[in-house]
């Protein structure tokens, strides 16, 4: 039973796959296509084409200045980031758990979550100069919230009876909290966790534009002014699989170590 | 009745409240340089509102939003339907579609900037470009979430093409519509700040600019308090607009 069921969906979107690949394939040139004619045609010689950028690659993927720009900037993303997933997560258990914290953040949580997230720049480089601080602090900001939102929802998500049982066999609250809300939340989590990163490379990006320290969005903002489009562009392409990347990554390890945990596939 | 109101809207109304005042007492506490309590934020906010430098600003801050996110609901929603409805066109774009959404757009304002320069359209095509890609995507999962029975029908009773787009696909789709219509305006008002802070100074976001330059905290504050609020409303208008649709849901 469970074999053929798992086994027709996979035939089938072979089958989809296989209808669909002539059609995507024959987009992807046409666009390619009319991108270079396009901007061969009308544009000025610096503007990024398809086969500029292609050449492009070797040269900036081996270039000093744009692995450091990388380097920087993802150590700048993952140091924001450890800082939003330990506060954010702190925060939104004490939310999820607790009606009171609930009620006082609830409204500022929210309301902070909707801003956007660029208008802090301003403020954090007055605070902290145009400074790699200000960075730091625009990648905790952008983080922190969708953390907080998903820890509060998981939490509250912990099934009581987990919780009775717990307290029947005496555990502590923080055992129950490290033990069972913790590992409970965990799907609420990872979600957050997805939500986060994404956000938290635009906010180094942007912060980077803003206050003109080195990292992959000055890479950007320099090679563009010097009108060094198809480098340019290279970056943004490595920001985009950034972005695909790491839920990638967090979608295979989640199926890999954590296979209890499929809220993804109920979501989606 | 009194008390029910008030239980129910204390805790909402206390932590507004709280909030406020602790605003009010760090600002009072650190440097004028740094933060502007909400006293100092609220009269600099009637002094910029009394000048008229704040309705013009804001005037061109929604003149920008309202153009990019107009043309992209003019956009998005019809290339949706017609994805939806032409399966080819779907299947061979819906890769390119994801990539794009993926795309951090903020990373493509250096180059509209030095393609387009410093006038209105770019800064409204950023605008629209954060705005386009949830809007064309909501529309094409709802439209294609359309029964086929709904077609076939609609089909056997011999209705024209443009019929079925007006009677069954529109009506379908919209509420899947109205929940990218509020992602958008979420993006749509990132993509207009960043247009007014990293194309070309203008509007609020522009206003937030010079202020920070002349070191005006209290004049920063006061116009993040605008766009804050402007966000908040316009939130509410998408959520009122997305939960008045969802009624049609089939």
């Amino acid at each position: 039973m469970t074999t053929v069921g798992a086994a027709l969906p996979a035939v089938q979107a072979k089958a989809r796959t296989r209808g669909t690949a002539l059609p995507r394939a024959v987009a992807g040139v046409a666009i390619l296509l009319v991108w270079q004619v396009t901007v061969r045609a009308f544009a000025p010689d610096f503007v990024a084409t398809p086969t500029g950028i292609v050449e492009a690659i070797p040269a900036v993927v081996s270039s000093a200045a744009f692995l450091e720009a990388i380097g920087i900037t993802l150590a700048a993303t993952a140091e924001g980031l450890v800082i939003a997933l330990v506060l954010g997560t702190a925060l939104g258990l004490l939310m999820g758990r607790n009606a009171v914290a609930d009620r006082a953040l609830r409204l500022w949580i929210n309301s902070f979550n909707a801003m956007p997230m660029i208008l802090i720049l301003p403020l954090v480089s007055l605070w902290f100069g145009y400074s790699s601080l200000a960075r730091l602090a625009t990648i905790v900001f952008a983080a922190i919230f969708a953390v907080i939102i998903n820890a509060a929802e998981g939490a509250q998500s912990v099934p009581r009876e987990y919780l009775e049982v717990g307290r029947s066999f005496r555990s502590s609250a923080l055992r129950g909290l490290f033990e069972i809300v913790l590992p409970a939340s965990m799907p609420y989590l990872l979600s957050g966790l997805r939500l986060a990163a994404g956000r938290a490379i635009i906010g180094a990006v942007v912060a980077e534009f803003f206050t003109a320290i080195p990292g992959i969005g000055y890479f950007i903002l320099y090679n563009s002014r010097t009108f060094h489009h198809n480098e340019a562009f290279v970056a943004v392409i490595f920001l985009a699989g950034f972005g695909v990347g790491f839920d990638a990554l967090v979608n295979w390890a989640t199926r890999r170590y954590l296979p209890w945990y499929r809220r993804d596939e109920q979501t989606e | 009745m009194r008390m029910d109101a008030l239980k129910r809207h204390g805790p909402f109304l206390l932590s507004l409240f709280g909030g406020l005042v602790l605003w009010e007492i760090v600002g009072r506490n650190t440097s004028a340089a740094f933060m502007a309590p909400l006293s100092g934020t609220i009269s600099r906010l009637i002094e910029l509102a009394g000048a008229g430098e704040l309705w013009g600003e804001l005037g061109s801050s929604l003149s920008l939003f309202v153009t990019g996110f107009v043309a992209a609901v003019i956009v998005g929603l019809p290339v949706g339907l017609l994805f939806a409805r032409v399966r080819v066109l779907r299947e061979a774009l819906d890769v390119y579609i994801m990539i794009l959404y993926a795309t951090p757009m903020v990373a493509l304002i250096p180059f509209i900037l030095s393609l387009m320069g410093f006038g209105f359209a770019p800064k409204a095509l950023v605008v629209f470009l954060f705005a386009v890609f949830p809007i064309l995507y909501n529309t094409v999962e709802g439209a294609r979430s359309i029964k086929p029975e709904l077609i076939e029908v609609a089909r056997s009773y011999r209705s024209s093409e443009w019929a079925l787009w007006r009677e069954v696909m529109l009506p379908y789709t919209l509420p899947y519509t109205m929940t990218g219509v509020r992602q958008a305006i979420g993006r749509a008002l990132v993509g207009m700040v960043a247009a007014e802070f990293f194309l070309s100074a203008s509007g609020l976001g522009g206003m937030i600019m010079t202020a920070s330059q002349n070191f005006d905290t209290a004049g920063v504050f006061a116009a993040t308090l605008i766009i804050g609020l402007l966000g908040v409303g316009l939130m509410r208008v998408g959520s009122m607009l997305e939960q008045h649709f969802a009624r049609w849901r089939g």
